[in-house]
This record gives structure tokens, sequence and C-alpha cells, in this order.
């Protein structure tokens, strides 16, 4: 008998019929730099977590090392498990990169001083003040007493930089970014991005215009869509959203198009079942500007229409599993560059990021995003602009998409939120 | 103590071989941790129980760490960590230290459990009632630090969390003891967020603020304590050129005291093993002690070790305040109100939500998530949420009266760097004059 089945016949057997045990290991490279120290760490974890309980109530606890049978276990209380039954899961090939070494200790650590390296060169005189890259893998195996068994793997790589700029005082701009290993980190690429975000926040003043066509980037769209979560995850998310409908019941533009999808090819967290063994799957949650269902579990799937997908996520064997996006993103448009929507702005900006979280006020439907970028006139950026609000209604937001780029781009805000460059008209610019 | 059976001279013996030089800092970490929450009743799983325990091992060599972790404190991962961090492979090894703990006790945390019914018992007093689902987790952590050459006491530490969610806002706070008082405190807290909650935020201005204990608290973390961490002044330049200058009102004398911690978080020796003392990081407003790890203490023959902590074990230390203490002044608290000029702004700030500091520009916001207008000394109608804003070398330099009556100033978290650690105050009330307050929310 496997060490699981031993702990849930004894959990079952102390008379909790509603048992559920996880058990995972990892494995992690972490290298930071700053300007004085440089940190090499290497982690090795083991732990495990059970969910167990009666109709009376349950307990969650967890713990390093492995499991073991006789516990000690705390007396349920609260509320009842619910735990799912199997089902079948449909047949899902783990990525080959699953298998790739973590990052080598010399490897990431040229990766970091490349990028320091790149920016310095992109803006004379900037500097990395932090970098930390963290590379990492795991496994765990899931059984619960309804008779589910799966196995995750899982592989996902981190990156933080924080930059200051020239001049006093130092405009600072940072980047948090995620993927599947850490070797798919471009320095060019991210040392530009900071450029960019330290030179308009040194150099950007207020809005002129209040108004206009605004293209957002990819980190400005996924902050927005990430702050729409209540409206698109849950089964209050189908009222909540019935408010947004126009009179051909439409919420959104024709090029709205939002997907949730836990199995998504190359993304970061790629797999084929959630965290308590349910399948995921690919999920159309808004189609061409029609609401068509929330994101749902298999239990929220009971209470109201719609299929359930394997959304429920469990980030570490420390956190109780919980619903959410895996991978939710809007559709991009394979036809459409970046550059010819920018040569559709006649008057208005260019939003490349944003620097604070949104604010959504849903009882009034309005939001508010800090952010920065360049003013825009005939498709040419003619000021930088920073210490600015992107504010408007929400409906305007989703009604008035006139175009979507190609470039779609994951960031990991709550779950992996995707977005392409976005053409929005009917909001405004604020001074902050 | 988990760790009473841990063979440490033979950790240390076996810690000596990858010291191969002088300044060579090398050490061994081990750590238990458990949390008991009880969630709010609305919420499965009942009780929630997380136990963990495990080790690291560090060399620091010329500005360079190396650290290795794991989720079991047994021989063979010790020796293999051992080996990932070693530079160079000893010519005679020591045999692998036998490394045993005492089993964790069965999890209860009965205290919990009445918490709640006593926040509400509270509430009910102040003559008000509103749903609140209320969060309460138990914190203990036993820790052991090992070194080739000093073998340091254990240390430990219990506190409890308490999380409020209303659905006007949040209320956090960390207590040393979850009795009456503490239920009192959550109260008072939720029960003044709860009279706030429509109150319009006040227009900026430029005058008056007399700051409240637990905000001194978060004002002093954030612009004090965060501002003379030696990792934080290293990111503008030389860090040696901070000690001795003017940074705030000469009025103005803080410490870092982690020794007179509220009982339960009170310790002797840091998350390093150095001994930990009174360090004054402003005497008369001048800049005295920066906190230093020993890591920073390397670096510069005027930092002192003894402020070097970890949230976890799977992260190197770095260095961080424990337990703040501003020294109380002459003033009463009366006169600290007092003194407004007719038709000027004045405001009391008694809380804080949070705190913030741009390390290169001196940058600091105070965020309050509701303001008293004080009128010829009294406290009058309630304003919403707010900012204090200013550069903490002028902001400081603006206190212009210390309350001389000092008290615990509350507790809150710090996550600086991704490592959450519980700080801890003890603090009298402030005036500051000549300063600005802005409205905290979205522009018009």
């Amino acid at each position: 008998m496997s060490q699981l089945q031993e702990v849930l016949v004894s959990l079952v057997r102390r008379g909790w019929p509603d048992a559920e045990v996880l058990a995972k290991r990892g494995r992690s490279r972490r290298l930071e730099l700053t300007a004085v120290t440089e940190t090499s760490t290497f982690t090795q974890e083991q732990a495990w977590a059970v969910r167990a309980g009666h109709h009376r109530g349950s307990f969650f606890t967890a713990g390093t090392g492995e499991p073991r049978p006789d516990g000690p276990w705390p007396e349920p209380s609260g509320r009842a498990l619910r735990l799912p039954q199997p089902v079948p899961v449909p047949v899902w090939n783990e990525p080959s990169d699953f298998d790739a070494p973590l990052i080598g200790e010399r490897e990431g650590l040229k990766l970091l001083e490349a990028i320091g390296k790149e920016l310095a060169s992109e803006l004379p005189k900037a500097r990395l003040l932090q970098a930390a890259l963290e590379d990492g893998s795991s496994e765990g195996e899931l059984a619960n007493s309804r008779g589910l068994r799966a196995h995750t793997r899982s592989r996902i790589a981190t990156l933080y930089l924080e930059a200051a700029g020239p001049g006093r005082p130092a405009p600072t701009a940072s980047l948090y970014l995620t993927a599947r290993e850490a070797r798919k980190f471009h320095p060019p690429a991210l040392a530009r991005r900071l450029a960019d975000r330290l030179a308009v926040t040194a150099q950007g003043g207020p809005p002129q215009h209040e108004t206009g066509e605004i293209l957002l980037a990819p980190a400005v769209a996924a902050r927005l869509l990430c702050g729409l979560l209540p409206l698109l995850v849950g089964p209050k998310a189908a009222t909540a959203m019935g408010g947004l409908r126009d009179h051909r019941g439409r919420i959104g533009s024709p090029h709205l198009t939002l997907v949730d999808n836990g199995r998504l090819p190359g993304g970061a967290f790629e797999a084929g079942v959630d965290g308590e063994g349910m399948p995921t799957r690919e999920v159309l949650l808004i189609d061409q500007g029609f609401f068509r269902q929330p994101l749902l579990t298999w239990w929220q799937a009971e209470t109201v229409p719609g299929v359930p997908s394997g959304c429920t996520r469990r980030a570490g064997w420390r956190d109780l599993p919980a619903p959410g996006p895996t991978h939710l993103y809007l559709k991009p448009d394979p036809k459409t560059s970046v550059l010819a929507l920018l040569g559709a702005v006649t008057q208005g900006y260019y939003l490349i990021d944003a620097t604070g979280g949104a604010r959504f006020d849903f009882a009034e439907s309005t939001f508010a995003l800090p952010v920065c970028g360049f003013a825009v006139e005939s498709g040419r950026a003619t000021a930088p602009i920073a210490g600015a609000w992107l504010c408007g209604k929400i409906s305007t937001l989703l009604q008035n998409i006139t175009g979507v780029g190609r470039d779609l781009a994951f960031h990991a805000l709550n779950g992996m939120i995707g977005s392409p460059t976005l053409l929005v008209t009917g909001l405004e610019m604020r001074r902050g | 103590m988990p760790f009473s059976e841990l063979d440490t001279a033979a950790v240390a013996r076996t810690l000596s071989q990858i010291a191969e030089q002088p300044e060579d800092v090398v050490d061994a970490f081990f750590e238990r941790k458990e949390e008991i929450e009880l969630p709010p009743e609305d919420e499965g799983p009942g009780l929630r129980v997380w136990r963990e325990e495990g080790f690291a091992i560090r060399l620091v060599r010329e500005g360079k760490t190396w650290l290795a972790t794991r989720d079991a404190v047994e021989s063979r991962p010790f020796a293999e960590a051992l080996r990932q961090v070693a530079r160079a492979m000893p010519s005679a090894t020591y045999p692998e230290p036998a490394l045993h703990t005492s089993p964790p006790a069965p999890p209860a945390a009965p205290e919990l459990l009445d918490f709640p019914g006593a926040v509400t018992r509270a509430v009910r007093n102040h003559h008000v009632g509103f749903p609140v689902r209320l969060t309460v987790r138990r914190h203990r952590r036993w820790i052991q630090v090992v070194g080739p050459r000093l073998v340091p006491g254990p240390e430990s530490e219990v506190f409890y969390s308490v999380a409020a969610e209303m659905s006007w806002g949040r209320y956090g706070a960390l207590f040393a003891r979850l009795d009456n008082a503490a239920a009192e405190l959550t109260a008072a807290a939720i029960v003044a967020l709860f009279r706030a909650r429509l109150a319009a935020p006040p227009p900026p201005f430029q005058g008056v603020a007399v700051l409240g204990s637990p905000a001194v608290a978060v004002l002093l973390h954030e612009a004090v304590a965060h501002a003379l961490e030696a990792d934080v002044l290293a990111q503008g330049g030389n860090l040696e050129a901070a000690v001795g200058v003017a940074m705030a009102s000469p009025s103005l004398h803080v410490l870092d005291d982690p020794g007179a911690a509220p009982e339960g978080v009170r310790r002797t020796t840091d998350d390093e093993g150095s001994p930990v003392f009174r360090r004054w990081l402003l005497r008369g407003g001048i800049v005295e002690q920066p906190l230093a790890d020993a890591l920073w203490a390397h670096t510069s023959p005027v930092l002192v070790p003894g402020a070097g902590r970890r949230g976890t074990r799977h992260l190197p230390p770095a260095p961080r305040s424990s337990h703040l203490e501003l020294l109380p002044g002459e003033t009463e608290d009366a006169d600290l109100l007092a003194g407004d000029e007719p038709g000027s702004p004045a405001l009391y700030l008694p809380e804080a939500s949070r705190g913030s500091l741009h390390p290169l520009s001196g940058e600091f916001s105070l965020h309050l998530p509701f303001a008293r207008r004080l009128r010829n000394g009294n406290l009058t109608e309630t304003v919403g949420p707010c900012i204090l804003r200013g550069r903490i070398a002028d902001l400081l330099t603006r206190v212009v009266a210390v309350g001389r009556t000092s008290v615990a100033a509350g507790a809150g978290w710090c996550a600086k760097g991704g490592q959450k650690v519980p700080v801890w105050a003890t603090a009298p009330m402030l005036r500051l004059e000549g300063v600005t307050v802005t409205p905290d929310g979205t522009p018009a």
C-alpha cells in the first residue's frame, strides 16, 4: 500500500469519510544580484497536505516531510468538506521542457549580468538595483477517499528586476515575469522594457488631453482584465455581468473574446488536472462580446449554468485549494500588428505600463489605473506621460475595444492573465 | 524545545570544514514553525494547521552568499546541503552529524476558539453591530543557529495575528497575547472604521498633523527603520556616510531593541545567532547605528550585526528591525492636540493602514484609513482616507513635539524582499507641523 493510501485508510478509519492527501516534492535554484551582493540558493522541499472531515465539520493540515498515518490530526470543526468524484481525464501529454534541467548557477548569474549590461547600453547610467531569478520544478501525488488519484508535474521560472535610471532623484522601475523555464527570458528585450519605463518615468509629464484613442500595451490590458475577475469567476459572476449588457445582449465589443485554458500549450501553469485532480480544459467565457458563462469549478457548476473546468488552484502545499483563473486571456487577432494599431491613433495615448494597482468600483461600474506611456499624434509618439490615471466606465472599456493586436503576453497576476495590445476609445486620462 | 536533542557540537564541527577563510561566515539555521488558524465561520475547512521544519546551511565569502535548504532535519540531507554550499571539498571529512528533534505535540489552540465571540461582545459594547469575517491565527517558531565556533542558545516566538474583513474595509493586527485587551483593541479599531466608512477624504492641505501611537509605529518602521537598513542605504551609494547625518528633529530618539519586545517575541539573539542590543537608530535626530546583519557588518567597520532576520529558512537573512522604540518626550497628549491656529487645518491621524518609502528619492507616504479634524484642541468630525506625504529628511524634521505617554503601539507584518516578519513598536504620540496631507483615492 502506498504512503498516501495508508494515510487515507487511517483517516477514514478514524471516522472521517471525506479525506484527501497531497504529497509534493520540489527543487529550485534562486540567484540574486544587487549592486553589492550575490546570492545563490538551492532548495529542496518535501511536504504534504491533508483535508478531512465528516458531515459535521472538517480540518486542513499541512507539513514538511512525509505524511504519517497517525497524524497527529486536529478535530474537525466548522463546515463540512466536499471532495470531487473521479471523472475521466482527457489525454494530456507532458511538455518535453518539464524535463529540462534547472538553470545552473553560472548560467543564471550570466543571464542576470547580461540584463544589467544590456540595460546600461540601452540607457547610459541606468543600473539594476536588484535582479532575482528563480527556476523550479515540482511533482505531486493526490488521492482522495472517493477514489480520485492524480499525478502532477510543473515547471516554472520567475524573474524580478528593479532598476534605477540616471539623474537625481533616480527614477526606478520594476518588472516581475514568469516563464516555464529560466532560459526563456531574453535579456535585450527585458532591458529595453526597463529602459523605456525609466525614460518615461524620468521625463514624463501629465496628460494634456483628457480623451482620445488609447492604445493599451499587454501589461496595462492584463491589469485591467485582472481587475475584472469578479465579473468572470464564480457563480455570482453571471449576475454581476448582467448589468453590463446592451440592448443587443452584448457586454463587450465584437473584438472581445475571453478564454480560460488550463492546458494552454507553453503556459506557465499548463497541466492536465487542477489542484483537486479535476481535468483542466478550455472554456469560452466571452465570445465576440457575448457573455457565455463564468469560470466555474465542479462544485460551483452544480449551482449555476455553465460547464465546469479544472480551475481549482493550489499554488503550493501550504495553500488551500481555491477557484481562480489558470491562463485567462483575451484572444489576439493574428492579422493585426501593434504598429498598425499605433498608426490608427490620430490623437491619443500609447500606455506602456501600469505603475500601480487598479481600483475597480463595481457598484459605480468605474475603474482607475495609474499608468505611464506616450502621447501620440498621427501614429507617432510625441511626449512621454507619467503620473497619469486611466479612468472610465467598465462598460466603456468592454464595449469600445476597436482593435486587438497579435502580441499576446501573459502576466503573473491572479493566475496568468494575458492580453494583446488593445485599442480603446471613450476612456479618460487624468492627472495623478 | 524541538532542538534540545540536536548535537550542536557535531554540527559545528561539520560546518568548520567549509569555513576555509578567516572572514567566512558559515552557519546552520534550524527552524520549526507551527501556525494554527481559525477561519471565519462561513469558511471551510474548520481548524487549519501548518507545521514545518527544516534547515539552511549558509556560506558568505567576499559579498557572495551560498545557501542550501532542506525540509527535513536529518543527517543525509544535511551532508548533501553542506556539499552544495562548500566551495571546495575538504581534505578530511567529519562524519555526518546525527540530527534528532523532538516530535511535535498534538495540534491544539483552544484560546483561538473564544476570540471571535469576545470581539463580537466588545463591538456590541460600542453600541453598534455589523457582520465581520474574523480570521485568528497563532504563530509559533523555534530556531537554533549553529556556527563553526559559537552556538548561541535556542530562541522561540509565539504571537497571534487577527484579520477582520468588513464590507467597507479590512483591519489587521498582531498581538503578543490573545486576551480581552486584544479583543477590545480589535473591536475599537473596526468600530472606528465602521463609523468612518462614509466620510469623505479631506481636501489636500499643508498644516498640523498629530499622529496617534499606532500611526507613529508605522511612520517609524517605514521612515526610520527601513531607511536605516544597511541594504537600503547601500542602494544610495556610500552607506557609511549616513552615520552622523541629522535626519530628524532633535526631539526624536529612536531605538531598535528586540530584547524589550513584548513577552513571547522577546529575543536575546537574532536569526543569525548574533546577540541583540539596544541599537540607537536616531539619537537626537542624528543617525547613530544603522541596522545590519553579519553580511553587511563585514562590509564596514561602522556596522554591527544583531539585526539579521529571516522570514523563512529558504531565503538568506537581511537587516530588519524587530521592536522599535520612540523615547517619550515631555508634552502632554492634550497639549499635542491643542495649539491649532483658527482657520488653519489640523488633523489627528490615529491609525495608519500602511506606509511606503522610495529608497532612492526618499519619498515617503503614510496611508491613513480615516482621520479626525482638530479644532481648538478638540477632536471633531471624521474625514475619510488620506495620505501623509513627504521626503523623509524633511518630514522628520517637522516633528515639533513628542508625547510623554509611551504605549505598546501595535505591530504588523513587514514583507520587504518577500520575507514576511512581524515587527513591534512602543511609541508616544507625535505632533508635526507644516506637513502635506492629500486625499487617498482616484483623481477627481
